[in-house]
């Protein structure tokens, strides 16, 4: 079989099999990651090969455009500000090295604990059942009805000038109810596969058969719903931020679009102020989408397309 | 460009709608809208002397009077309500006759019964708050009605500034005078005075938590005796804007005549759109002198900022210009000292600069840093002070509700950082800013302007920082004097020599000394750091109504949320 060269046709078909055998081989899931990790490697190479301290206040003249462009005042850009600077002499290209890793920070810091913590309810809820169970049902139950927003904006202005990781476990705080959820009920179901029931006949620890039997099983699951988490996370925090309620000398897109809309930068045709953060955000969002897409197909066979 | 047209066009549409029902009748060229920066939260009530917006809604400007008006322009006491007054020698008397022939706008006069009335309510009712009634109640021993014009006041110490301190818009408002015949037998602290009336050119239409309207008298007093003709606009409403993008889109559009402060950018932007729009100076950097200069307030009982030396350490790192070019986008200038830039006050800032205790335009980190560190602070390795392990860090309080005040601190941050103070800054609503943050001392620092008081004379703005005003933390300080709590000898040996000035008439030739003698302490103390001058850039609209205060044309101050916005309105002419 193997002395015989294969055609052309053959090594299509077999490639298009070895794909279709592969899940994680999945085009929407490259775009997405792609995406995320183009604003990751602008956060590592920018901060090698541009200077992080233009990210500060005062750093250069206030309000300048991007090269090639002019603003109100009739003062053209140049590349000391490849991207302009904002109101406050802030540079943006600095701002954007700076801020858009921090925003995916927020969010994959919130959803890696927020994941946590409902992987461990999860399974605890599922898994014992019992006084356990309805407790822990109870408070997820209620914590999904409380609008998030609401309580972080009460939050954040209570504690004034938040870090980012002190914003990531505020955030955390409500986005472990949804996996908790899921994941109950998945292993519910899941407990009463022959799998499951073999172990256990065996004589397997609860914690064996929780982590090692059916955790591997809901990996592509549980990294769908991860990914929909760092969406919500970020949409938070951008959320908070626009609302002035971030950090303050900590740059990050929600900030800037807050500070621009404070200080008129719709009026003044300050686009770039507004519109460079904005279209990162966009960029962030819909790499997530992809991913979440590409995940979704992953775990889920029937959506995944046949081409022929 | 499409899309700021659309909210234009959108803003306009919902304005149309809203004024639509009440001003039918009144056509726009008739029409003077102002802009109000908050929001009225009792739009029925008119009892000015409790807190509240209840004046500068409209109701000082256009339809209660001043007794006298400063004018900022030749530095004179403008007669209004009042025709003049006489001080005795001491300054502990003050005798001041009233105008002939004004009325109350439902047809009764008004006279000495009126101003005898009004400041007995003052000083007979403990509980009514307003600034102007305050002083009145601290300074005022009693008051006598001479003749049907004329009335008397005895003070409890002399006192050469009270006419203008107490009834001649220094800053801001004048103690009102309110009918005898309404407010008789109610109690002053709970009356709503609704509806209200005045002896103005216009009474009171209607009100809402964002608009007041108030429409012209044609039977005014003033015109009848002669005092003045009617001011033309025959409506005038406030309007609240409620930030800069929309104040700047009403401009723009021609829906509103006077605008509230904005940034220059802002400004230029309006202008862009909008060629009728003017503000005091027609070029760069457009904006008026504010008399309230701004400052770093600190707290001085909060360690370690109760030690002066990392005060002045402080005062070293604060780069002036950059906040001058960076926060207000040059609108304006480093202050030199304590006080207001004003011609009229040259004499006192010289004496202070003579002295040797001019404030530097630039930074000295370097000197900043050599206080800090001979206060026993050592850079660690992330580049902050700091000793026993602790960092040297300061949180500032800053009220969120201008850019420029949030801006000015995410400079000083900025600079206090990269000096090696962790510094940040704590944004705070505006009614809890001045309720809660300013007068009881919860704070490190703070960004303000809290010394403002002086115009034409030293002793209003170095009166606020004596020790008799000190209370603890947790106490209102009294009239917001003294929230930074300064006490101790240098703080003793200021206020004799404050005090000694407070008796002498204005332009006594001693009082430069004086002042020179005065700041040494605070110069070495401290207790706030003056900043940058402050300016009100107030974008104007040409199109509907021409004769607004301008540099060239200037007849008083361009501020319309003032009691002396009278003098604006009987200003206005019709642009066509």
């Amino acid at each position: 079989m193997s002395d015989m060269p294969l055609t052309r046709a053959e090594r299509k078909r077999q490639r298009r099999i070895r794909r279709f055998d592969n899940p994680w081989l999945n085009p929407k899931l490259f775009w997405g990651a792609g995406l995320l990790l183009a604003i990751i490697a602008v956060g590592i190479l920018g901060r090698l090969f541009w200077d992080p301290e233009l990210v500060f206040v005062g750093s250069g003249i206030p309000k300048m455009p991007p090269p090639g462009f002019e603003n109100l005042r009739g003062q053209s850009g140049t590349f000391a500000n490849p991207l302009g600077t904002e109101g406050s002499g802030r540079d943006m290209l600095a701002l954007i090295i700076i801020g858009a890793p921090n925003s995916l920070y927020v969010g994959l810091m919130a959803s890696l604990i927020g994941m946590s913590v409902g992987i461990f309810l999860g399974f605890t809820s599922g898994f014992v059942g019992g006084r356990t169970d309805d407790v822990i049902r109870v408070l997820s139950d209620v914590m999904i009805t409380i609008p998030p927003l609401l309580i972080l904006v009460v939050f954040q202005s209570a504690f004034g000038d938040v870090t980012l990781t002190m914003m990531a476990l505020l955030i955390a705080g409500f986005v472990w109810q949804s996996p908790t959820r899921l994941i109950r009920a998945q292993v519910l179901s899941m407990k009463q596969s022959g799998y499951v029931q073999m172990a256990r006949l065996s004589g397997a620890s609860t914690w064996h058969i929780m982590f090692k039997e059916m955790l591997p099983n809901l990996v592509p699951y549980l990294f769908g719903s991860f990914i929909a988490n760092v969406t919500t996370s970020i949409v938070t925090a951008v959320g908070l931020e626009v609302l002035g309620l971030g950090p303050q000398r900590i740059p990050t897109l929600g900030r800037t679009i807050y500070e621009a809309i404070n200080a008129g930068a719709l009026i003044q045709n300050l686009w770039w102020w507004w519109g460079i953060p904005t279209l990162l955000l966009a960029v962030m969002f819909i790499g997530l989408l992809l991913i979440n897409l590409g995940l979704d197909e992953v775990s889920n066979p029937r959506l995944r397309k046949l081409k022929l | 460009m499409r899309l700021t047209k659309l909210v234009a066009t959108a803003s306009l549409m919902a304005l149309t709608a809203m004024t639509g029902a009440q001003a039918q009748d009144v056509a726009r060229e008739d029409t003077v809208i102002f802009d109000l920066d908050r929001t009225i939260k009792d739009p029925s009530n008119f009892n000015w002397l409790t807190p509240g917006t209840k004046r500068m809604h409209g109701a000082h400007q256009t339809m209660w009077e001043p007794l006298f008006i400063l004018n900022y322009a030749t530095g004179n006491i403008d007669p209004w309500l009042a025709t003049g007054f006489e001080a005795n020698d001491t300054s502990t008397e003050f005798t001041i006759s009233l105008r002939e022939g004004i009325e109350w706008s439902d047809g009764e006069a008004f006279n000495a019964d009126d101003v005898v009335f009004t400041v007995n309510l003052a000083l007979t009712n403990e509980e009514i708050s307003s600034r102007e009634a305050s002083t009145v109640r601290a300074q005022v021993a009693s008051i006598e009605k001479l003749d049907d014009l004329t009335v008397k006041m005895t003070l409890n110490a002399p006192n050469p500034r009270f006419i203008v301190e107490n009834f001649g818009v220094r800053i801001f408002g004048s103690f009102l005078i309110m009918p005898e015949h309404i407010w008789n037998g109610e109690d002053p602290a709970t009356f709503a005075f609704n509806p209200p009336i005045g002896t103005g050119p216009y009474t009171f239409t209607s009100a809402t938590t964002n608009r007041a309207i108030w429409d012209r008298n044609d039977d005014w007093w003033g015109a009848k005796t002669g005092f003045m003709d009617l001011p033309e606009p025959q409506h005038v409403i406030f309007l609240e804007s409620g930030g800069a993008e929309s104040r700047a889109q009403l401009m723009a559009t021609n829906q509103m005549d006077a605008a509230q402060n904005v940034s220059v950018g802002t400004f230029e932007a309006i202008r862009a759109q909008n060629p009728a729009v003017t503000a005091w100076y027609s070029d760069y950097p457009y904006a008026a002198a504010d008399p309230c200069a701004r400052q770093l307030e600190i707290n001085t009982t909060i360690a370690p900022w109760d030690d002066p030396a990392m005060r002045r350490a402080v005062n070293h790192i604060i780069d002036r210009t950059q906040i001058v070019n960076i926060a207000t986008e040059g609108a304006t200038v480093p202050s030199r000292t304590m006080f207001a830039q004003y011609g009229s006050m040259d004499p006192f800032i010289n004496a202070v600069v003579d002295a040797g205790f001019e404030l530097a335009p630039t930074a000295d980190v370097a000197a900043g840093q050599a206080l800090i560190e001979a206060a026993g602070y050592a850079k660690g390795s992330d580049g902050i002070y700091e000793k026993d392990g602790e960092d040297l860090s300061v949180k500032i309080h800053v009220n969120s509700a201008s850019t420029e005040y949030t801006r000015t601190i995410d400079m000083i941050v900025e600079q206090l950082n990269r000096a090696g103070v962790a510094a940040s800054s704590v944004p705070v609503e505006n009614g809890v800013f001045w309720g809660e943050v300013l007068p009881f001392g919860s704070y490190e620092m703070s960004y303000s302007w809290l010394s403002c008081g002086s115009v034409n004379e030293p002793w209003a703005s170095m009166g606020r920082y004596t020790v008799k005003d000190v209370v603890p933390v947790g106490e209102r300080s009294p009239g917001f004097n003294n929230t930074s709590r300064w006490d101790g000898p240098a703080a003793a040996a200021y206020s004799e020599i404050v005090d000694s000035m407070a008796a002498l008439p204005l332009g006594d030739k001693s009082i430069p000394g004086k002042v020179a003698d005065a700041y040494q302490h605070l110069a070495a103390e401290m207790p706030f750091i003056p900043l940058v001058q402050s300016f009100k850039l107030l974008p104007m609209n040409t199109t509907y109504w021409t004769g607004w205060p301008t540099a060239d044309n200037n007849y008083n101050h361009p501020f319309f949320w003032w009691n002396s916005t009278h003098q604006i309105i009987h200003n206005l002419e019709k642009a066509n």
